[in-house]
């Protein structure tokens, strides 16, 4: 999908000094006695990308029906675009400033994509040119063809260009690349960071870790109804901070005390040093290897993965209940 | 794919007039015409069932002539409207409830409510539509029975009034039916169990000649309809006002109930 977004979305780049997009706060919401959301406050600033991520059932889909305007809340605040979500007499304007991308499949089979886009376009008052927002999605090829004909991904390329097609100034993508392939899903990341460039505020939930690490400006952590931890992809939860650890096979004839820094065997057999120094602590265990005439097969060093933090958040804070 | 060029920051705000709402409405209807056109079955059994019963009927009673038990006209003349009626009630109540049903089931409608439409528009495009199914199907039952030598009827205006003003109602009573039932796939059964006693009580099938079943039938909706299409069409009247409040009244019950209890959302799993 090679195509152009001819118009700009917004003006302005995000600024500190510009209202938020989104602010929500003490959100709550119970069905029955299960209470789905307990308390959830944060903003997403205007033009960035914010990602929304949790286990299933962990209440970020019900947050996204309630700033949609499709939920209503049971305590709380929240601002979308300067909008109260639950007033249901603002919700044709609200509706024609956001953009959504929901999880299911759900598009009229007998129109065609460029009909479907059309029909669409109709809706909103500054709608972007059909023919631009389908070749934004990389559908150009299949303008023409009913939407009955096309491929579960090609289907969720169109559900986002409808998302698009009302030049939203705020998009919310509720796990816009389930089931792309990995080149449809780097291609999805493109039009995603392109929209942000131009002013675009996105809010979406994942399941993968890669795409928030990709695409994220910020992150909220949810589990069980509440945000446990908040930042960009490269600090959140102290992740920055974290040990760094150094792993490598203990070369032969050597026990771990022969090395020149405490180190544990994991139980892959590797040997594990963590410090808060890698690049001293390489120094040190390569110069000890090469004096011995050793190598220390293997050798790798990592910080923490955004997966490992979330994991982490995760586990500690609630166990993932089934789809809720 | 999708390399996203930019031009440069515009420093305004998007200015966003609001279409006209009579060329929202136009947009809706137009698309709602092209949905149904494009799929053959819909379109292929709206059209053909009605014709079959009324083909049926006029191969069967081709040379019955007038009978005080059909209200002193012709065997015929009293199936036209009846059978014209009926594919009014198909189009309008139960196809209407049996897509709503569906769409929403299926996320189609959530994904409506996701733009900026309002529902009014939504409803005057599947209304607009049900209309004009009717039309055509109420126009091809009137020259299938022509064929069989049922004469024209000859109060066209008020044919044309009772048709509106009938199908409106029915849409509103499909509506309100959609809005009650919870399951789309028990919605098929649900329009039809509801429907198939209607028409039988009201006379559809059979001219029902017991005054007690006659009071009855003649507060619901199907047999004011059946009498207000049976004047115009075979017995020299016109408007038949008294039927026509009687749907009317219906028509705002369904109304009311749709307003109180349309949801958009598919029930959560």
């Amino acid at each position: 999908m090679r195509a152009q977004l001819m118009t700009p979305t917004r003006p302005a780049p995000a600024g500190p000094e510009q209202p938020a997009a989104l602010t929500v706060t003490g959100l709550r919401k119970s069905y029955g006695s299960v209470a789905a959301v307990r308390g959830v406050s944060f903003t997403v600033r205007r033009g960035e990308i914010f990602a929304l991520l949790g286990p299933n059932g962990a209440g970020k889909t019900t947050i996204l029906e309630i700033l949609e305007g499709f939920r209503t809340r049971d305590a709380g605040r929240a601002d979308v675009l300067g909008i109260d979500p639950g007033d249901r007499a603002s919700g044709r304007a609200l509706r024609e400033r956001i953009g959504l991308v929901l999880q299911d499949i759900a598009v009229e089979p007998y129109l065609t994509v460029r009909e479907t886009v059309a029909r669409n376009a109709g809706y909103y008052p500054a709608p972007r040119d059909v023919a631009e927002v389908i070749g934004l999605v990389g559908l150009a090829g299949q303008a023409r063809q009913k939407v009955r004909n096309l491929s579960g991904g090609q289907k969720r390329r169109l559900d986002l260009a409808l998302g698009l097609i009302g030049r939203p100034e705020l998009l919310f993508l509720d796990e816009p690349t389930t089931g792309f392939d990995p080149a449809a899903r780097r291609e999805a990341w493109d039009v995603v960071r392109g929209l942000r460039d131009h002013g675009t505020t996105i809010v979406l939930t994942t399941h993968y870790m890669d795409e928030a690490q990709a695409l994220a400006d910020r992150l909220a952590v949810m589990s069980a109804g509440q945000v446990v931890a908040e930042g960009t992809p490269a600090t959140i939860s102290g992740r920055d901070q974290a040990q760094a650890r150094i792993r490598f096979e203990l070369p032969g004839g050597c026990q771990p005390e022969d090395l020149p820094l405490d180190a544990a065997m994991a139980g892959d057999g590797l040997a594990t040093v963590e410090t808060a120094e890698p690049t001293g602590a390489l120094h040190v265990l390569t110069g000890w290897a090469l004096h011995r005439g050793v190598v220390l097969a293997g050798l790798t060093v990592d910080q923490p993965s955004l997966e490992d933090i979330y994991l982490r958040l995760t586990e500690e804070t609630g166990p993932s209940k089934g789809s809720k | 794919m999708a390399t996203v060029t930019h031009q440069a920051h515009q420093p305004h705000q998007i200015h966003r007039p609001r279409r006209r709402d009579a060329a929202l409405a136009w947009h809706q209807v137009r698309y709602e015409q092209l949905s149904f056109w494009r799929n053959p079955q819909s379109a292929f059994f709206t059209f053909v069932f009605p014709v079959v019963i009324i083909v049926i009927f006029g191969a069967l009673f081709r040379t019955a002539g007038r009978s005080s038990y059909f209200y002193g006209v012709s065997v015929l003349q009293y199936y036209v409207p009846t059978i014209a009626a009926m594919s009014v009630l198909g189009s309008c109540y139960s196809q209407l409830a049996i897509v709503l049903a569906t769409r929403r089931h299926d996320g189609i409608l959530k994904r409506v409510r996701a733009t900026p439409l309002p529902a009014w528009g939504y409803f005057l495009g599947l209304l607009a539509h049900c209309i004009l199914v009717s039309v055509v199907d109420v126009a091809l039952i009137i020259g299938v029975g022509r064929l069989f030598g049922v004469p024209l009827p000859t109060h066209w205006a008020a044919i044309a009034v009772t048709l509106v003003l009938a199908a409106a109602c029915f849409c509103a009573l499909g509506a309100a039916v959609a809005s009650l039932i919870r399951n789309a796939e028990a919605a098929p059964a649900v329009v039809q169990l509801i429907l198939f006693p209607l028409l039988f009580l009201s006379g559809t099938y059979l001219p029902i000649h017991s005054a007690a079943v006659n009071r009855v039938a003649n507060v619901l909706p199907v047999r004011p309809f059946n009498q207000a299409l049976l004047g115009p069409f075979a017995q020299h009247t016109g408007v038949n006002w008294h039927s026509l409040a009687v749907l009317a009244a219906w028509g705002a019950v369904g109304t009311l109930v749709a307003i109180w209890r349309f949801r958009w959302q598919p029930r959560p799993q």
